[in-house]
């Protein structure tokens, strides 16, 4: 599609417009009556467009060569015979006011004579309304000269003109929507418009210019965060893809966290489940999950930008040891926020945290839960913009999401690589795991989601049951909603209120999920399945004296999964093993107290 | 006709609807009303008010469980609709607002005239680019915050959006309630953007707990907005004294 801005003079904003990417035309107006009137035109390299109102030849011709105009727009009472006079190597795009289908008729007379037509919104004062007009009215155009559509159109018009097509539309005319005054042009909102305008999501990991997967996502964050997400996105973008980046990154995770994990063929489990069953080994990560692969990537990113001091939030207590860990190992100041409730349920995570040189302040407010020690967290982000918030899953604003979702996808990453050389494929039927924030999940489907071959598996806990009140299902009861920086399912009150989940797995225990996994499930891409508290359980019980492994309460959801779904023979399935079982003894004490 | 701007300096109280029980906004805004207040805040409690310092925190939760829900306090203003004769603007996150339609919730807002919103969680590119139309099917004027560190391209855009309302400057980076001194430096920060704002009237708000800050922050600016101050008094049922004290 072309662009064509209009209404530039010489000024420094119609500089960096014309510089833009993907500005095609640059517009000039010598109409008087405009409020855009100008008697300069700029030194660009793009296609210049002088914008002329019923003037005479002579004074176009003047401009033209003065400028060295490239095309010329006739946006009066032009005759076809006028036109007639011009020297056939300027380019012509003539202008027409659109009310009524009627107004269509007048271009059959100008067939031939312009190179493009130019349809605005109606108007005495030719153009310039900053309003728009019904597009669905050229519809009744069937001319052979393409067209530019013009009028009002700004950033709100986009899902409208994306809906918009015509055979013959060439392109569009931005003007008075993209200005912060008269001559003054707004170049952010037109290279946002420009980005919207030409993104297609391939991938479902594709997130457009505003964050969004889908519909989910985006960065809701008062002004007040608006500098510090996007420093983080410039910092990612900049650095995360850099050799120097990656070789470091790489190195942690081997000799550091002990990577890759196996992809360990589980046969009594497989016997079971009538299935080949394999399964990826996070449990084996330092301290015990896969939270360490996302801390350790961020660890990095901190210490680029020149970060000393790190705050987290934390629910069990997991996330928090996984941060405080890669603190330690790098020598940062540690805050990890955790629900006072929290505290009291996890207290060994509380002492490895504080052993590892962290300070672990207690969230006092509402639930006095991982939301609200997410809350605090960022609270302390606006009050401190030069911390560092190192999040835990993929949730959270944008860019969040996509930087904790690419650390993670180490995870499917080894397991295309170990596939291979055990059953020559480098992809199963199915991968599993469970979903608190998403992060595990994301990793593990992270190099599956755009092969359709792959069913991904979203495991939420049920908590109690769906329907007992006491759940963390988020996307069976949840409803898309802002919480965090995101729009995603939520599991809220009619009125919009955050409802506290229930989870005997406190890393399953968060009323929202990552926007990614919203727009999956939401899509059809994914499928979520819930399991209970008791099922949970069962699957652990089970794991530890089938294959030796006592599996994380998180990771059992997964593991339970197998029983609900229809399994095949030749089925080649991947469970992700989030996490091991030592932090969860107390609870396995409790309910299997006679073993 | 931009009910936002007098020639005058302005203060505008913020309270937190259903706070302290669940039908004291009606007394409030008379009482505010009276006391020559320009314009009134009521705030939308919500369960996770994540740009909030722990009094406004404690006030949204005391509300919310006094069983204050946005229907209610859209319902409390309207039997006000005769009495208050003030500009009123709904301050709130995002979510409950969803929830209760966005198209719903505004044209409650419009018959009663609501002089504007503020939605801390929405930003002027994502209101510009997916929630424009419907805002402006109602014609309900957004305002949006800016800070200190707010470039100035951005702030002119700011500035742009809200020409029917007002710009909301928030005095430094910080969530409600936190104490800080206007000292020479934000004062002339505040005035850059006061001129960067240019027809549009600029407030400040968050931390204004005094007169002094008040008369301070008036050479710059067009005037304040109080919160945490005036939800502090209400707690000791001071606040028609704080008010009196500060205006
Ligand atoms: C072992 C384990 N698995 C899973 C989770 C859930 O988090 P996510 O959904 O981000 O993977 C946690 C969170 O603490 C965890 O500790």
């Amino acid at each position: 599609m072309i662009i064509k801005v209009c209404g530039l003079t010489d000024n420094q904003s119609s500089m960096q417009v014309a510089n833009l990417n993907g500005v095609d035309y640059t517009g000039f107006i010598f109409y008087e009556g405009s409020k855009r009137f100008t008697e300069t035109t700029l030194a660009t390299a793009k296609q210049k467009v002088g914008v002329f109102v019923n003037a005479s030849l002579q004074y176009i011709k003047e401009q033209v060569i003065k400028y060295n105009l490239d095309v010329v727009q006739l946006h009066g009472n032009e005759s076809p015979e006028f036109i007639r006079q011009f020297p056939k190597n300027i380019k012509i795009i003539k202008a027409f006011g659109i009310a009524t289908e009627a107004d269509l008729e007048a271009t059959q007379l100008y067939e031939g004579l312009a190179d493009y037509f130019l349809f605005d919104t109606k108007s005495e004062s030719h153009g310039g309304t900053g309003t728009t007009f019904n597009w669905q009215i050229l519809d009744a155009y069937k001319g052979s000269t393409p067209f530019l559509l013009s009028g009002g159109i700004g950033l709100e018009s986009i899902e409208k003109l994306k809906q918009f097509t015509h055979p013959q539309l060439a392109g569009y005319d931005l003007n008075s929507r993209f200005e912060l005054s008269p001559k003054v042009k707004d170049p952010d909102r037109i290279a946002t418009f420009i980005k919207l305008l030409n993104m297609k999501t391939t991938s479902y990991l594709d997130t457009d210019p505003l964050g969004f997967y889908g519909e989910f996502g985006g960065a809701y964050v008062p002004e007040l965060l608006r500098p510090n997400v996007e420093e983080l996105d410039a910092a990612f973008n900049s650095y995360c893809f850099t050799e120097e980046f990656e070789s470091e990154f790489k190195q942690l995770l081997k000799d550091y966290v002990g990577r890759p994990t196996p992809l360990y063929l589980a046969g009594r489990l497989s016997d079971k489940y009538g299935a080949t069953i394999y399964l990826k080994r996070e449990d084996l990560c330092h301290t015990g999950a896969h939270k360490v692969n996302n801390t350790v990537g961020q660890i990095l990113l901190a210490k680029h930008m020149g970060k000393t001091n790190i705050i987290a939030e934390t629910g069990a207590g997991q996330h928090g040891v996984a941060t405080a860990t890669v603190c330690a190992l790098m020598g940062l100041n540690c805050i990890v926020y955790m629900g006072e409730k929290d505290i009291e349920r996890q207290a060994p995570n509380v002492q490895r945290m504080k052993m590892l040189g962290a300070e672990v302040r207690p969230a006092t407010s509402g639930s006095k839960t991982l939301k609200d020690a997410t809350n605090e967290a960022i609270r302390h982000w606006i009050n401190h913009p030069d911390s560092y918030y190192l999040i835990g899953s993929v949730v959270g604003p944008h860019p969040y999401p996509k930087i904790v979702a690419y650390f993670q996808s180490v995870i499917s990453k080894e397991i295309e690589k170990q596939l291979l050389e055990k059953t020559g494929k480098t992809y199963p039927d199915k991968v599993i795991a469970c979903v608190g924030g998403g992060s595990n999940a994301a990793g593990a489907f992270y190099q599956f989601y755009d092969n359709p071959k792959v069913e991904l598996v979203a495991v939420e806990a049920a908590g109690l049951g769906i329907d007992s009140g006491k759940s963390a299902a988020t996307s069976v009861l949840g409803t898309p909603g802002v919480l965090h920086g995101s729009l995603t399912l939520l599991m809220q009150d009619a009125d919009g209120q955050v409802t506290e989940p229930h989870s005997i797995s406190a890393g399953l225990d968060y009323p929202g999920i990552g926007p990614l996994h919203a727009h999956t499930i939401a899509t059809g891409r994914a499928v979520s399945i819930s399991v209970t508290d008791d099922e949970a359980l069962q699957a652990a019980l089970e794991l530890s004296q089938l294959e030796g492994i006592i599996p994380a309460l998180e990771s059992a959801h997964a593991l339970y999964a197998l029983t609900k779904l229809e399994l095949k023979k030749e089925d080649v399935i991947v469970v992700n093993l989030s996490g091991r079982g030592d932090k969860d003894m107390n609870t396995y004490l409790e309910k299997f107290p006679n073993l | 006709m931009n009910p936002f701007k007098k020639d005058k300096k302005q203060v505008s109280i913020f309270v937190t609807a259903g706070y302290p029980k669940l039908d004291s906004l009606k007394g409030q805004l008379l009482q505010l009303q009276k006391q020559g207040v320009d314009f009134i805040e009521v705030g939308i409690p919500f369960s996770d008010p994540m740009a909030d310092g722990p009094v406004i925190q404690e006030t949204s939760s005391i509300a919310l469980e006094n069983g204050m829900k946005l229907g209610l306090l859209l319902d409390q203003l309207d039997a006000l609709r005769n009495e208050v004769h003030i500009p009123l603007v709904l301050m709130g996150y995002l979510n409950p607002v969803l929830q209760f339609g966005l198209d719903a919730f505004l044209s409650r807002c419009q018959a009663l005239s609501i002089a504007s919103l503020i939605l801390p969680d929405l930003s002027v590119e994502l209101y510009e680019t997916k929630y424009k139309e419907v805002f402006g099917k109602y014609k309900i004027p957004v305002t949006f915050l800016i800070t200190p560190l707010t470039p100035n391209e951005r702030v002119q855009r700011v500035a742009q959006v809200c020409q029917n309302s007002f710009v909301y400057l928030v005095g430094q980076n910080s969530i409600t309630g936190q104490g800080y001194a206007i000292n020479e430096g934000l004062s002339s920060r505040y005035a850059e953007l006061k001129k960067l704002c240019g027809a549009t009237p600029l407030f400040l708000g968050f931390g204004i707990d005094s007169k002094e800050k008040k008369e301070q922050a008036f050479k710059s600016v067009d005037g304040v907005i109080i919160g945490t101050a005036y939800l502090k008094a209400v707690k000791v049922e001071e606040e028609v004294k704080f008010v009196e004290g500060l205006l």
